[in-house]
């Protein structure tokens, strides 16, 4: 028997029912272009979160007002942490370089002349600008004297600055933050869109003293980061930290923190356990319907052995054995995974495409898809396509031909 | 070349067993042709089948060119059938949506080896039934009688010792018929054993032996004193019915 022959009437079956053939594939299909979605997905979830782990400076640590798991902002209007936590802090840990108290608000309105908006304000100390690594492109940060004056100034973001002034020059005049009067004098540079999908530079800092007293008129703060003079001395200090404001704070187990510490280590932890789970989901149903495919397939191609058993019959009498009739059945049963499988990966790949140009989703189109399409098309097709390949195998050819 | 000794063939079993054939002795030696006739029901198609390896009798002996073919096991059987014997079935059996020239080569695919001049042959084995203009067709667009030379042809393509046919000709007006029957002549001249299951008088009368089966046992086993000719048969028939 010449394998090739028999294994060419197999793949030559596939052409005869095209309608048929498509209801087999279309399983694999979406199977497979489902995992393909998922994969480049995943790829795409990961770089950003590679990047955003990498752009988060790794001997810094955050402690954020406000308990709760995992990377979390300051929760608003939390008045847990207080700037003598902060102090503490300062005291207390060794081998820090730079800190920074901020007191955020989200969303207060802006004025200039007859122009309005809503920007994010921060009230900062001096060290902001050399701890987000973000200077100002024009005039001057907030510095020591302002804090220690309380003095209305601001120093806005690029968004704001075009808000409100258009194409003018800002630094000197005088715009209103809720009712307080502030002089701009700094321009930031432009950062685009932070992680959470906001407008980074639709901001204003002002003094943290200013924030506190004169706008906000709050004792507390958002949150402190530490610097570390080294990333080895990050996981005693966050311990340290931990401790120090539990007790401050006055509370003991079984209560939970009022605060979160947020460190490079641990984003990448639970970005990583995010995709992790979205990954196991999305698999899993990929494998589901790629499993109905398979079922689908089966049962089709035992009907189409049971409506070839005159064929397969005249087969046998013509001198096919049991096992070329296998081998032609295995075959069809193959290629129908194999044509199926990567038609759905190429579909993937075009989905991932269109996702990335038309979506906010972000993808990174994978050849993986591609490459696992052999060895899964292998293993769909012999465990589906056995059965009505055997059954279709041990027809006896004399009651197949009646 | 064929000898067969008590063979028995039952169907079903235990309460429901039937026993079609009944112990049927014959020896059929090569470049004879053979034509078996009986009833309906009296297990032509049955004996038939079992001299074509397609089944295997119950019970007795059954001797294919020194071959035990009851002691076969399936595989072998099927090596047998396709190197050994040529089927001429009674519905053509045609693949529908192949043309004449695959269905034809079909065989070949089962072969021990893939001849390198395969559709050669086919073109061949169809130019010697009258169909060298017909190589393209498929089975629906060929009327019944073109329709059983191609399974001729294809029951030719092996190059079998052995022509099995199964009433050939009932499905074919007369002179259908007689081109089948002439291609039978002819293959028989070649050296080859024919044997052909019919129910017409008329048909066996061309064979050179007939063979009556009846109740699953040989009622008569008597030589055709004078084989009719279809090819002069054809020759006699109207002009105009020709084609
Ligand atoms: N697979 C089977 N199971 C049970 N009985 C069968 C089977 N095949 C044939 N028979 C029985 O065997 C007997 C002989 O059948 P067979 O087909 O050989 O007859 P035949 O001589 O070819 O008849 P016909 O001239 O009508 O074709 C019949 O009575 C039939 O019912
Ligand atoms: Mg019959």
């Amino acid at each position: 028997m010449s394998f090739l022959w028999v294994a060419a009437e197999g793949i030559c079956a596939l052409s005869a029912n095209k309608l048929r053939n498509f209801l087999m594939m279309l399983g694999m299909i979406v199977g497979v272009a489902l995992l393909a979605v998922i994969m480049a997905v995943g790829k795409g979830t990961q770089q950003k979160v590679i990047k955003r782990v990498d752009t988060w400076p790794i001997r810094v640590i955050k402690v954020n007002a406000g308990g709760g798991k995992g990377y979390t902002r300051p929760q608003a209007g939390v008045a847990t942490l207080k700037l003598e936590d902060a102090d503490a802090i300062r005291d207390r840990i060794r081998g820090w370089d730079l800190m920074l108290c901020v007191a955020e608000k989200r969303g207060l309105p802006m004025k200039f002349g007859s122009r309005q908006c809503q920007a994010d304000v921060f009230a900062v100390e001096p060290t902001y600008c050399e701890m987000q690594s973000w200077p100002v492109q024009e005039g001057e940060e907030i510095g020591t004297e302002d804090i220690r004056t309380m003095a209305r100034v601001c120093v806005v973001g690029t968004t704001l600055a075009k808000t409100l002034f258009g194409e003018d020059n800002p630094i000197g005049e005088y715009i209103y933050i809720g009712k307080v009067r502030f002089r701009v004098k700094g321009i930031l540079k432009s950062r685009g869109i932070g992680p959470g999908g906001t407008d980074s530079d639709n901001r204003a800092l002002i003094p943290l003293t200013t924030g506190m007293r004169r706008l906000f008129n709050q004792g507390y703060i958002s949150y402190v980061r530490v610097r570390m003079k080294s990333v080895a001395a990050v996981p005693n200090a966050v311990k340290t930290i931990r401790q120090l404001l539990r007790k401050r704070h006055h509370i003991s187990p079984p209560e939970t923190d009022d605060f979160s510490i947020v460190t490079a280590k641990q984003i990448a932890e639970v970005a990583r356990g995010i995709s992790r789970t979205l990954t196991a989901v999305l698999v899993a149903l990929a494998g589901l319907s790629l499993l109905v495919g398979g079922v689908v397939m089966m049962n089709i191609l035992l009907i189409s052995v049971a409506e070839r058993t005159k064929e397969i019959g005249l087969r046998r009498a013509l001198g096919a054995t049991q096992h070329a009739i296998l081998v032609q059945f295995l075959t069809e049963a193959l290629s129908v995974t194999l044509i199926g499988m990567t038609l759905g990966a190429a579909l993937g790949w075009s989905v991932s495409v269109a996702l990335r140009r038309y979506t906010p989703v972000i993808t990174e189109t994978a050849w993986e898809p591609f490459a696992l399409v052999i060895p899964f098309a292998l293993l769909f097709g012999v465990a589906f396509g056995v059965h009505p390949a055997r059954r279709a195998a041990r027809l006896h050819p004399v009651e197949a031909m009646r | 070349m064929i000898e067969l000794e008590a063979v028995e063939k039952a169907y079903g079993s235990g309460s429901t067993e039937a026993l079609v054939l009944k112990g049927i002795s014959f020896r059929v030696e090569a470049g004879e042709y053979v034509a078996i006739m009986g009833a309906s029901g009296t297990g032509k198609t049955t004996l038939l089948n079992i001299l074509g390896c397609l089944d295997k009798p119950t019970g007795g002996h059954y001797r294919l060119e020194d071959t035990d073919v009851v002691s076969l096991d399936d595989d072998a059987l099927s090596h047998l059938r396709n190197r050994k014997i040529g089927f001429v079935f009674q519905m053509f059996h045609l693949l529908e949506r192949t043309k004449a020239l695959k269905n034809v080569m079909l065989p070949l695919i089962y072969a021990e080896e893939y001849p390198d001049d395969a559709e050669e042959r086919a073109k061949k084995a169809l130019t010697s039934v009258g169909l060298a203009d017909r190589i393209q067709y498929k089975p629906g667009e060929l009327s019944g009688g073109q329709q059983q030379r191609v399974a001729i042809a294809r029951a030719l393509i092996t190059d079998p010792a052995i022509v099995l046919a199964d009433e050939p000709t009932g499905n074919l007006d007369r002179r259908s018929g007689l081109e089948v029957l002439a291609i039978f002549r002819r293959l028989q001249q070649e050296g080859r054993t024919i044997i052909v299951v019919t129910h017409d008088q008329a048909v066996a009368e061309h064979a050179g032996r007939i063979l009556l089966l009846s109740d699953g046992a040989i009622a008569h086993d008597r030589p055709v004193a004078e084989p009719r000719d279809a090819e002069a048969e054809l020759a006699s028939l109207p002009k105009e019915d020709r084609r």
